[in-house]
């Protein structure tokens, strides 16, 4: 009896497969509502950029305010997964939330004809969203002129952040104490500085100390290739350096100052300060490292070994803490802080699924004002922050302890609003910073005392103080830069990168005498690539960029 | 079971077919008689149809400048310029060469080990030990890749891994080596890795085979004196002969298959010459810049050369007059 039941199951499975594969019935389609009402409705929202809690803008109390103010409430889904297979399910589905962000993917989605043309919306119903994008205009446009997404954080004026997110040289506190705070400005004293302290300090907690590490795993693997560029004295423009001058640019993987780095890594290891497991530490590993206090310096960007610092500072020992310093090759001028930068690669967009654009348009626009920027950012008066006499915003210490705890955050909205909305960055017309982290009062409350300790032994009241400020760089960044998937330019991205991971492991752990025949080795190989390629695309994506910022 | 369906499908349709041609009659006459049989493979044909030969459509893409969401007349079409680009491109025959050594490592160590468990592990009398043997060996195979490469690359690690500990203090080396960073060893630690994963579980198939071995001839082997390596030589070996042989078809198949998770996540920049396959090439330079039609370009490669040697090594045993698929 079994027997025959099996087949005749198996069957109604695969009946009940084929029959469930009929298309769903479209139900989109670009009502125009009159967008006036303040009905209530709801959208839905999905953030492909950052992983969070899927909910209702409603449910937060800066959501709830949005909506008594326009009768929209989101609904917010966040990534879970793969950001390529999701985009590209929705693309060959062709079915879209209303508002997309979609991050990394947004050549896809843009290539898909996605996204809704925004430039007569925004005319129409946006006066304030113009108002926020007038100083990027110009820059907002893709090539045939149509506004497809809003990009994050327009700029107005210039604040430097007070704390190191981007790129430095790191090095524990502890060595800086047992030295005196001396000021050191290049690579060499950096490096000495480090070998002195190995040599007297060995064991760190019982383990042996780790003298320079590096990050190399999968696509971070730019947290050493970037380094002589920074050394050299430029921000990161990703694989290029931009002659201040001429505008040109230029791929320095095969520079002399590429070189001039493996060399010292090269020498930094034959002292056996180099980790040689660097190249084969995954991400996790690396961070693991840096938070057990055994690692003297390194190189990377704040926002990627920000965990491992959180944990360092939790612990509470000060000296096995980590200080950014501006470091350079021979004490060039630094620029390891951006330059004010108008990202307009990433943004978010209204998809040819949404069934209100007016509406969406018009919440949109009442977010733009700046007294509800405000509210995104800072929240709400005297609950999250306050106002001094002079109308400087600041925060107590509860206030910040408040806005720190994830939990209030996702209550209140503040996480929800944080990012990947329209908005500005820098400073409002009042002189407030837009974001608090960059209000140096603000940055000033979560010092510890060991923050404050150093920072007074090296004069200074925020650690940006100690790098210089960047000079005017229109084009930067430019690997925010389009480039067209499959081209010849993008193919010779992937096999610069993939010679790069092959050969500098080589160069740094080879034996000193041989450095400089793996040297030439990987000149050999890396001129048969197709460097032009790149080069001329990114000559043009500088002039594009110069001659959009001056109009 | 999903052999022996097709088989079953095979035997009802070949007389059908040939019988057709000689008169409608009889064929719809053989055709009423075996419906209960037709009604049961019909399934398995639609499956067929639908997962294996619809797709083939897709194919089409690698001749293409493929662009997604738009209609196939709106497609450029550019002929083989994506198969030209994979067999110029030096990256291309290296992960070939990475990817043919490791399976062919994969494949032989994969057997071997699998069937040497499975001999010993059917010597065992005491049923207890037995089983715990068995669940140890096939745990393994149940943690993820990510898990699993985890605790391979923290075994080989420089400070702490064991494997170093182990070797320095039986003093085969001299200090601790970099396992992972050595290029050419990574072919070695993928097949032991693959080989820890699976074994267990491969051997499975060996122990139903095992099982159904006539145990009388143990026993006349037993009075005349066979000892127990006798015993596995010449009746266990023979009997799992067949079962070998169609398995090491089949596998042949998956030549150009040399998995992808464990290169891809215990791959690093020291090892990349030797750990990047075909598989992980086709992510970088196909999925992840969105090239999909070099992606199907080097989907069909594989698909064409795993014809070849299925074909080939079936046409070997049917000249040998051993056991094969078709």
């Amino acid at each position: 009896m079994a027997k025959k039941f099996l087949p005749v199951l198996l069957m109604l499975i695969l009946l009940i497969a084929v029959v469930g594969c009929e298309k769903d019935k479209e139900t989109s389609g670009n009502a125009n509502g009159s967008g006036d009402s303040k009905d209530k409705v709801t959208f839905t929202y999905f953030n492909a950029a950052s992983p969070g809690k899927d909910g209702n803008t409603n449910e937060t109390t800066i959501g709830k305010i949005f909506e008594d103010q326009t009768g929209v409430n989101f609904k917010t889904e966040y990534l879970v997964g793969d950001i390529n297979t999701k985009i590209g399910t929705m693309i060959a589905s062709g079915k879209y939330p209303d508002v997309l962000v979609p991050d990394i993917a947004i050549d896809k989605v843009l290539d898909a004809g996605a996204f809704i043309d925004l430039t007569e919306l925004i005319e129409e119903h946006g006066p304030n969203l113009k108002k926020l994008y007038a100083p990027h205009w110009e820059q907002m446009k893709d090539k045939d002129g149509k506004i497809n997404f809003l990009p994050f954080a327009a700029k107005h004026g210039y604040i430097k952040d007070p704390n190191i997110t981007q790129g430095a040289f790191w090095i524990q506190r502890g060595i800086l104490k047992e030295a005196g705070y001396p000021k050191i400005k290049t690579l060499d004293e950096y490096f000495a500085l480090i070998e002195d302290y190995k040599k007297k300090h060995p064991e760190v907690n019982g383990a042996s100390t780790i003298g320079f590490s590096a990050l190399t795993y999968d696509w971070r693997f730019f947290a050493l290739s970037n380094v002589p560029n920074h050394l050299a004295g430029y921000p990161n423009d990703g694989e290029v350096i931009v002659d201040m001058k001429t505008h040109k640019t230029d791929v320095y993987a095969d520079n002399d100052i590429t070189k001039r780095y493996m060399k010292e890594l090269n020498e930094l290891n034959s002292k056996g300060l180099f980790d040689k497991e660097s190249f084969v530490a995954n991400y996790d590993e690396y961070l693991a490292k840096l938070a057990s206090g055994r690692v003297l310096g390194f190189f990377d960007y704040g926002w990627q070994v920000q965990q491992a610092l959180d944990n360092l500072k939790a612990a509470g020992n000060d000296d096995l803490r980590y200080m950014p310093l501006p470091i350079t090759f021979d004490g060039e001028k630094d620029q390891y802080i951006d330059p004010p930068a108008f990202i307009n690669n990433r943004g978010v967009g209204i998809t040819v699924s949404a069934k209100d654009p007016v509406r969406i348009i018009k919440y949109f626009d009442n977010m733009a004002k700046e007294e509800n920027q405000k509210l995104m950012f800072w929240g709400i008066k005297e609950e999250t922050y306050s106002v001094d006499d002079k109308g400087k915003f600041f925060q107590t210490q509860e206030q910040y302890a408040k806005t720190s705890d994830e939990d209030f955050r996702d209550k209140s909205g503040l996480n929800t609003f944080e990012y990947y909305w329209p908005m500005g960055d820098m400073l409002y017309s009042d002189g407030n910073a837009w974001v608090p982290g960059k209000q140096p009062e603000v940055a000033q409350v979560a010092y510890t005392d060991g923050d404050k300790a150093i920072l007074e032994a090296y004069g200074v009241k925020v650690f940006s103080d100690l790098f210089a400020d960047p000079d005017d760089r229109p084009w930067y960044p430019t690997w925010s830069a389009v480039i067209e998937q499959g081209s010849d330019a993008q193919i010779f991205g992937q096999r610069k990168t993939d010679l790069t991971k092959v050969y500098f492991p080589k160069l740094v752990l080879a034996k000193p005498g041989d450095f400089d025949k793996v040297w030439d080795e990987y000149i050999k190989e890396f001129n048969t690539l197709d460097v032009k390629a790149l080069e001329e695309l990114m000559d043009k994506v500088v002039e594009d960029r110069i001659k959009a910022a001056a109009k | 079971m999903q052999i022996g369906s097709k088989a079953a499908v095979k035997e009802v349709i070949k007389p059908s077919v040939s019988i057709s041609t000689k008169s409608n009659k009889s064929f719809f006459q053989r055709m009423m008689s075996q419906k209960a049989l037709l009604a049961m493979s019909l399934p398995f044909l639609v499956w067929l149809f639908v997962f294996k030969y619809v797709p083939l459509w897709g194919w089409s893409i690698a001749f293409q400048d493929f662009k997604p969401a738009r209609s196939l007349f709106d497609q450029e079409w550019i002929g083989l310029e994506h198969f030209k680009f994979l067999f110029t491109d030096d990256n291309f025959w290296r992960v070939l060469r990475n990817t043919i050594g490791m399976s062919t490592i994969n494949l032989v160590l994969g057997f071997v080990t699998a069937i040497c468990l499975a001999l010993l592990i059917n010597e065992i009398r005491h049923i207890k030990f037995k089983k715990s043997v068995q669940t140890i060996s096939y745990l393994p195979h149940f943690i993820s890749w990510v898990v699993a490469a985890s605790i391979v690359s923290y075994s080989l690690s420089l400070e702490n891994g064991i494997v170093n500990i182990v070797l320095v203090n039986l003093g085969i080396i001299d200090e601790p080596i970099l396992w992972l960073g050595k290029e050419k060893w990574f072919w070695v630690i993928n097949g032991l890795t693959e080989v820890w994963k699976n074994v267990g579980w491969n051997t499975i198939i060996y122990l139903a085979a095992i099982t159904m071995i006539d145990p009388e001839q143990y026993e006349a082997a037993d009075i005349d004196g066979a000892s127990r390596f006798q015993r596995i030589r010449h009746i266990t070996l023979p009997s799992l002969k067949p079962t070998i042989i169609i398995l090491l078809i089949m596998n042949l198949g998956y030549i150009l298959e040399s998995g992808f998770e464990a290169q891809y996540l215990l791959g690093n920049p020291m090892n990349l010459s030797y750990s990047e396959n075909l598989d992980i090439y086709v992510l970088k330079y196909g999925m992840s810049m969105g090239n999909f039609s070099l992606a199907t370009a080097a989907g069909i490669f594989k698909t064409v050369v795993s014809f070849i040697f299925l074909f080939t090594a079936n046409h070997i045993a049917k000249r040998f007059d051993q056991p094969r698929l078709f």
